[in-house]
Order: C-alpha cells, then structure tokens, then sequence
C-alpha cells in the first residue's frame, strides 16, 4: 500500500485536474487538461523524445564531468590546505552567482552551443558534489587514521580503504542534489543559448511553443522534464541504497 | 611465590638477569601535549620483557593510553627514548608487523565485513591473497569468528566486534600485542570470557602484552606484572610482580585473589595521595 500512495495522490490529482477543467470551463489555451497534454505528447512524440535525449544528453554529460572533477578536487584539498584555502573563494563565487546572470557571457565567450550549455550545468550541478565530499573526506574518524598510520598505509592505500569510503554517504547525497541541479543548469542554459547545434532540446521546445502559442506542448515539454528528474533523482537513490545499505547506519536492518 | 613490590634494586637486578630478554625499554619519556602547561607524563621508565603480561594500571587520565601511544609510534614522546633491543624481531623493531594495537573501542571499518575487517592489515603490508586467506582463517578460528565472515560490524554485538578487533590485531602475527581498555565496554561475563581468551592466545602464540586497563579485577587477574600509575603528571608509582602464581579459571574466587586485588587497590590510593 505505502509503495502505491505517491502515484495514487498524483492519480487523483490529475483526475480532478481534468473534471475542474470540464466543469470550470478553462480555456485550453490557458490551463490545458492532462488528456490534451497527454495527446500532445502521443502526436509530437518523436520530436519531443529527439528533444529529450539532447537535453538529458548535457545533463548527463556535466553531472559526470561535476563528479570527475569534485572528487579530484575534494582529495586535492584534503591533503592540501593550501589549495583548499586558495580554491574554495573561487568556487564559492562561482556557485552564489546565479547561473541565469553568467549564462549570456558563456553564450558570448563559448562558441559551441552544446558546450556552452553543458558549462551551464555543469557550474550548477559542480558546488554541492565538492562541499559535500570534502565534508565526507573530513569527517573520517581519528582512530580510523591512527589504525592506517599503525601500518604505515600509503596516501593511496589510506584513500581507498579509509577515507574514500567514509565520504562515500556524504558523496552520495550530494549527488542527489546534484542531479536535480545538473538538469535545471541544463535547462536554464538552454533557455538562455538556445537550441543545441541546431537541435531544440526540452528547453527550448517550451520557447518555441510559447511563441506558437502552442500551450498544450508547452505543458508536454514541462511534464517531460519533471518526469526526468524524478526518474533521475530516484537512479541516484536507487543506486545510493544499493552501495549503503550493507553498512550505513542510514539503512537499518530489520529482521 | 607471590606478589610483590619492587625496588629499584630488583628492577635494577631483573634487567639484568633478564637482559636477553628485554623487548622495549622506555626511558625517561616525557610528554606535554601541545597547548597545556603540564606535562601529561612524566619521567616514565618502563621496561617489557618478552612474554611478559604487563599492565598498566591508573585513574583515568592519568596517560596509560598515551603511553601505549607513545610505544606503537601513534604519539612522539617530548623528551627521552624507546629502545627496542633488536635481537627480538626478525626484521626491524619498526616492523608495523610486530606491534598490534588493539583500540578502546572496536574501530572497525564499518564498510567492510569480518573477512574483509581483518585481511585489512595484510592489504596493507601487500600480502599475496593465498598467504593472507591461510592466516586469516587460521586467526578466526582461534577468535572463535567462524560463520561471521560476512557480517558487517553494524550487525555485530560488542563482544563479538571486540573479538574481530583481536582477530585483526592478530592477523599481522605480532611480537607484542599493545592494549587499551579493550573490554571497558563490555560486560562482566563477556569481559571475563574475552580475558581468558585473550590468556589462552598469548600461551598458544608467545604473545607480549602491554595491557591499559584502570580495572584493579582485570588485571590482577591477567598480569604478572602491573604498573600503578599517579595522575597530574602521569608517573609511575609502583611496579608490582605477580609471576609464579597460577592463574586457574577459579582463580579469581580464591582469597588470594582478593588480597592481591586489595594490594593493588592499596597501592593505587598511596599513588594518590602522593
């Protein structure tokens, strides 16, 4: 039952969504119902899927590249304070700056629109993925160092037995953070560079239809991407539990 | 034979006799920690010899654990000097091998199961898996682990993530077992179990133990020799000999060890006063 509620409330919501729309006399253009929304996607359905895989294409692309390039940071600045106290101002500025107000000069500075919204995301989804592991890299406990010290572990061998797998929760909700935003930078940039070598992703199908007054597939745009999101963000948990769930405090066993 | 107090005569005498069996030799170590007025320890001068069971007795705080710290290197001693007579080990006394360091606490890796909990060491110290797996079944036989291997510490009792602690500590096949208050978290019956164990173990492998404890029971109970310790600064206030008395499983109903635990008890409270 408790795995049947979210979709049943969301069910009910839809369904009365669709009789209010009856029954109150809504415009279509204005509010459509979810069978119009749901019609729109069936006819465009090739074109939006095209605009889909683009879209979750950069999202992907800079959630990978945010993960590559935190971690690599996040261990630097464990064994450097130097360089944490040097580099943290700069990602700080980068992450307190809204993303829409810096998007135009990447537009101007980045030839290639696909790697300039890529940018986009990727500075979006880039801050929590870093703050998170180096807070996880931190917290190792200090008899777990003195028990790698007692055998003379090397920095490699005090990474991957230690330190790495105690920042490993932290890392992970992070990423689930992570996620979301990669998909809204990519989104933004999108909205802000415009399509894609070429190529319209969900972004900017929501532009194009709004300029053909084409509400129904604006809406078809909008629940395609929240639908992404909600599929990528339950990946991350998905994957989160499977990694966690032998010996995380956060998954209790019940016998 | 019984207890007794030693002299600095006899201490003087039985290095000495017992010259070709000194394992560690701490001389004068001092110790202030960085940012207090005091020193933490004093003008400790400590000797183990090779199969000695040899406690360190004190009120908390008083730097039993920093002495044992200072031993495995965890720690820098401000002032004076560890010998390791090297004749004792087979490679250098520096060997992470030969020292085992069993914590307060478990302080297993919660991301690893038993098995891998105890191969950690010999990871570590780059043991080919064929050797390592012969040594770590061996060790979780002897811990009494079998059937455990793949459990993970969250679902392990204190007891038996104490016993993977051992087991772990083991694995490396050490000289000298250094430990601190390992079974302060457990209870009576498992604690006295655990003890005997840990009796039995040092038999059957010649083990060396250093043991921190500030329970007068426990270490009258394993010792044959106990150092009572005085605290601000930490300093050694006596050092009693137990060897020669016969440590059956009843033993610790028998009168004598009642008296021997008021001695202990009796010399903790002069260290005190002092």
């Amino acid at each position: 039952m408790s795995k049947l509620q979210s979709p049943l409330i969301i069910l009910c919501f839809l369904i009365l969504w669709e009789i209010l729309f009856h029954t109150l006399n809504i415009k279509w253009y204005l509010l459509p119902p979810p069978t119009m929304i749901l019609e729109s996607i069936y006819s465009n359905f090739f074109s939006l899927m095209v605009s889909l895989s683009i879209t979750l294409k950069v999202t992907l692309t800079a959630l990978a590249a945010s993960i590559l390039i935190s971690l690599l940071m996040a261990i630097i600045f464990y064994f450097s304070q130097f360089m944490e106290k040097a580099m943290m101002p700069v990602t700080v500025i980068l992450q307190v700056t809204p993303i829409i107000a810096i998007a135009p000069l990447i537009s101007i500075w980045v030839d290639n629109s696909e790697m300039a919204t890529l940018i986009c995301a990727f500075l979006v989804a880039f801050f929590p993925l870093l703050t998170n592991t180096i807070a996880g890299l931190k917290s190792t406990e200090k008899n777990h160092l003195d028990l790698m010290k007692l055998y003379r572990a090397s920095k490699i061998q005090l990474l991957r037995y230690v330190v790495l797998p105690n920042a490993l929760p932290y890392f992970l909700s992070g990423l689930k953070i992570s996620t979301g935003l990669a998909l809204i930078g990519a989104i933004v940039g999108e909205f802000v560079i415009g399509p894609i070598s070429g190529h319209s992703g969900l972004a900017y199908r929501i532009i194009e239809s709004g300029y053909q007054l084409e509400i129904p597939k604006m809406f078809a745009s909008v629940f395609l991407i929240s639908i992404t999101g909600i599929v990528l963000y339950n990946l991350v948990r998905l994957i989160s539990y499977l990694i966690l769930r032998d010996w995380h405090s956060s998954y209790i066993q019940q016998d | 034979m019984t207890l007794r107090v030693l002299t600095d005569t006899d201490r003087q005498s039985k290095l000495e006799v017992d010259q070709e069996k000194l394992i560690a030799q701490l001389g004068s170590i001092s110790k202030r920690f960085a940012g207090t007025s005091n020193n933490a320890l004093e003008n400790i001068n400590l000797e183990v010899f090779q199969k000695d069971f040899l406690s360190i007795v004190g009120p908390s705080g008083c730097g039993k654990t920093s002495i044992l710290k200072i031993m495995c290197g965890l720690i820098k001693p401000s002032s004076g000097s560890i010998n390791w007579p090297t004749s004792n080990f087979q490679n250098s006394p520096e060997n992470p091998a030969n020292l085992s360091f069993v914590f307060q606490e478990p302080n297993l890796l919660p991301w690893m199961n038993v098995y891998e909990n105890i191969k950690m060491p010999l990871k570590i110290l780059k043991e080919d898996n064929y050797s390592a797996d012969e040594k770590i079944y061996e060790i979780i036989d002897l811990v009494g682990l079998k059937g455990f291997e793949g459990y993970y510490p969250k679902q392990l009792s204190g007891g038996m993530s104490m016993r993977v602690s051992i087991a772990r500590a083991l694995v490396t096949q050490p000289k000298v077992l250094l430990m601190d208050e390992p079974f302060s978290a457990l209870d009576e019956n498992r604690r006295f179990e655990l003890s005997q164990e840990i009796l039995k173990i040092k038999k059957e492998k010649n083990l060396t133990v250093v043991y921190v404890t500030h329970s007068i029971y426990e270490s009258v109970y394993l010792s044959d020799r106990i150092y009572v310790m005085q605290s601000h600064p930490g300093r050694i206030f006596e050092e009693l000999d137990f060897s020669g008395i016969d440590k059956n499983e009843d033993y610790r109903f028998t009168p004598e060890f009642y008296e021997q635990a008021k001695v202990v008890s009796d010399s903790l409270k002069r260290a005190q006063i002092v």
